[in-house]
C-alpha cells in the first residue's frame, strides 16, 4: 500500500464502515463521492468489502455436531449436579423476627430464625458444605408475602412444596412429616408423635427432631407440647414464639412453673383418630394425658377437619369455658 | 410451588448453548477447552440467572460471561503459550461449487483464520463479536467491559490489521450465492 494522502486518511474510518454497511448515511456518501475520483480509496473500498465478506462467511463454519452434543449432555450433568446443591434465599423481617427463607428447585428446605441479625452469617446456611447460596430477594417474594400472612392469621395454611434434605435422618423426616399434618389451631404432643411414627418409645427423640426442625413455622411444631400442655420447648430457647404462633392460631397459653401451659379448658379435645371432638370436660376421654388426645382452639378449627360433636359431652350446645 | 424461576433456564441452555460453545470452540485451540468454558459460563450464569431482570438480553448477557471466562483463561495460559486457533481443524459449511474456488475459499480461510487468532485479545474478541455473532456494540462493550464507542474502535483496528495482512492476497467470499 502507497502512503495515503491526508485527506484520504481523514475518510479512512468512514471508509471502513461504508465497505462493512456501518456507516452513516452523510459518511455513506461522503466516501461514495471521494472514491469515484480516488482510484486508491475506490480500491481500499474494494478490499474491505471483499475482507468483510469473507468474515461474514465465518458464521457459516460450525463444529462437529457431535462435539456440540458431547458439549451439552456434559453441560446438562454439570447443571443437575449444580441446582441440587444450590439454594437460593432471602432474610423476610416479620413480627418473629427477622426468618430467612430458603429453598432449592425441589421445595423451600429452610426456615430459619434469625432474630435481630440480617445476613448470612448468622445462618446455619454457612456451615453447610455442599451448599451454594444465592441471595434473591425478588424469588423469594411470594414466600415472604405468604409467611407475612399466615403471621397476621391471613391465611390458615403455607401450602408450599418442601425439599426435607436438611431434615438429617430418615427418622426425622419422618417425624416432620407427622408434625405436617397436624391441623391449624391444633396441639398435639411429643408423644402422640411418637406412637404414630411407630416408636413409642421415643418421645425425647421425637422432641430433638422437632428442635431441630429446618422448617419451623412450614412444618408447625409449635403445635406440639409437653403431654401435660406444658410448652417445654421451641428451636432451642425461644419459647415466647412458639406462644406468639399459637396465638395466631388461637390457642391461648397461661404461666406456669418457669413455661407456659396450653389453656386446655378453652380447647375442643379430640381423642386418637376419632370421628368426634368433645368438651374439656367430658367424662368419655379416656385419659387427661396429651399422648393420645389433641386440643383444638375454635369451632372453625373442628370444623375445617369435619368432626361431628360428641353425642356425650355436646360440644356443639356448651360453650367453652375461659 | 407453581414456578421455581429456574426451569426456564433449560430453555436458556437449549437456545443458547451451541452458540456460546461456537464463539469459545473458535476462541480456543482445543475442544476440551471450548467444552470447559462453555459448561463454565452456564453454571455461572444459572448462578446469577435469578438476579436478571426481566428485560435483559440474555444472549448479550452470556456472551459477557463466556467472554469474560475466555480473557481469564487465556491470561492463565498466555505463559505457557499463546492461544493461537487450531486453524487447520476447522471445516466449512457452505463450500463453494468449482475445485478452484474451493481451493481459493479454503486458503483465504486459513489466512483469515491466523490473521485473526493473532490480533491483539480485545481486537480479536470485538472482531468474532461482530462479524461471527452480529452482536451489537452496546452488547460487545458489556462482554469486553468498554463503550460501545470502544468496541467499534476495536473492530476497526482489527479489520485494519486484517486490511494488511491480506495486502496481496485473493479474496474470494464466503458468503453463499443467493
Amino acid at each position: 500500500m502507497t502512503p495515503k494522502h491526508p485527506s484520504c486518511r481523514a475518510l479512512e474510518a468512514d471508509l471502513v464502515a461504508t465497505a462493512t454497511g456501518e456507516a452513516a448515511t452523510d459518511a455513506a456518501r461522503r466516501v461514495d463521492d471521494h472514491a469515484r475520483s480516488c482510484a486508491s480509496c475506490r480500491h481500499e473500498l474494494g478490499r474491505y468489502r471483499a475482507i468483510d465478506a469473507v468474515a461474514r462467511g465465518l458464521r457459516h463454519d460450525a463444529p462437529p455436531v457431535a462435539d456440540v452434543a458431547a458439549s451439552h449432555s456434559g453441560l446438562q450433568a454439570r447443571l443437575a449436579d449444580l441446582k441440587s446443591r444450590v439454594l437460593t434465599y432471602g432474610i423476610v423481617p416479620s413480627p418473629l423476627g427477622n426468618i430467612l427463607v430458603a429453598r432449592s428447585e425441589q421445595g423451600v428446605s429452610l426456615v430459619e430464625y434469625l432474630g435481630e441479625a440480617t445476613s448470612l452469617a448468622a445462618s446455619r446456611l454457612r456451615e453447610l458444605a455442599d451448599v451454594e447460596t444465592v441471595e434473591s430477594s425478588a424469588e423469594i417474594a411470594r414466600l415472604r408475602d405468604d409467611l407475612l400472612d399466615f403471621l397476621a392469621g391471613r391465611r390458615r395454611a403455607l401450602g408450599w412444596r418442601l425439599d426435607l434434605r436438611l431434615a438429617g435422618s430418615d427418622f426425622s423426616r419422618a417425624v416432620l412429616s407427622e408434625a405436617s399434618g397436624i391441623p391449624f389451631g391444633a396441639v398435639t404432643s411429643y408423644a402422640a408423635i411418637a406412637r404414630r411414627v411407630g416408636r413409642p418409645d421415643a418421645v425425647r427423640a421425637v422432641a430433638q427432631a422437632l428442635r431441630r426442625n429446618p422448617l419451623p413455622i412450614v412444618v408447625p411444631c409449635h403445635r406440639v407440647v409437653g403431654s401435660s400442655g406444658m410448652l417445654t420447648g421451641y428451636a432451642g430457647d425461644r419459647l415466647g414464639l412458639k406462644r406468639q404462633l399459637l396465638d395466631v392460631e388461637g390457642v391461648r397459653t397461661r404461666p406456669a412453673s418457669r413455661d407456659f401451659r396450653v389453656a386446655r379448658e378453652a380447647m375442643y379435645v379430640r381423642a386418637g383418630d376419632d370421628r368426634a371432638y368433645c368438651l374439656p370436660t367430658c367424662g368419655d376421654l379416656p385419659s387427661h394425658s396429651l399422648a393420645n388426645l389433641t386440643l383444638i382452639a375454635s369451632r372453625e378449627s373442628v370444623e375445617a377437619l369435619g368432626l361431628e360433636p360428641c353425642s356425650d359431652c355436646r360440644p356443639d350446645l356448651h360453650p367453652l369455658a375461659g | 410451588m407453581e414456578r421455581m424461576g429456574l426451569g426456564l433456564f433449560d430453555d436458556v441452555v437449549a437456545a443458547h448453548h451451541p452458540e456460546i460453545y461456537r464463539y469459545l470452540r473458535r476462541l480456543t485451540s482445543r475442544a476440551s477447552e471450548a467444552d470447559d468454558l462453555a459448561q463454565e459460563t452456564f453454571l455461572r450464569a444459572y448462578r446469577a440467572w435469578q438476579g436478571l431482570g426481566p428485560e435483559a438480553n440474555v444472549r448479550a448477557w452470556l456472551f459477557a460471561i463466556a467472554t469474560n471466562l475466555a480473557r481469564n483463561h487465556f491470561r492463565a495460559e498466555s505463559r505457557r503459550r499463546r492461544a493461537y486457533g487450531a486453524v487447520g481443524e476447522r471445516r466449512a459449511e457452505a463450500d463453494p461449487a468449482g475445485p478452484e474456488e474451493e481451493q481459493v475459499f479454503r486458503e483465504t480461510r486459513a489466512l483469515l483464520d491466523r490473521v485473526v487468532a493473532g490480533l491483539p485479545m480485545k481486537q480479536r474478541l470485538a472482531f468474532t463479536l461482530r462479524k461471527v455473532h452480529d452482536l451489537d456494540y452496546e452488547a460487545i462493550g458489556e462482554s469486553l467491559e468498554c463503550s460501545p464507542e470502544s468496541a467499534r474502535a476495536h473492530v476497526f483496528q482489527a479489520l485494519k490489521k486484517i486490511r494488511v495482512s491480506l495486502n496481496g492476497h485473493e479474496l474470494l467470499s464466503m458468503e453463499p450465492t443467493r
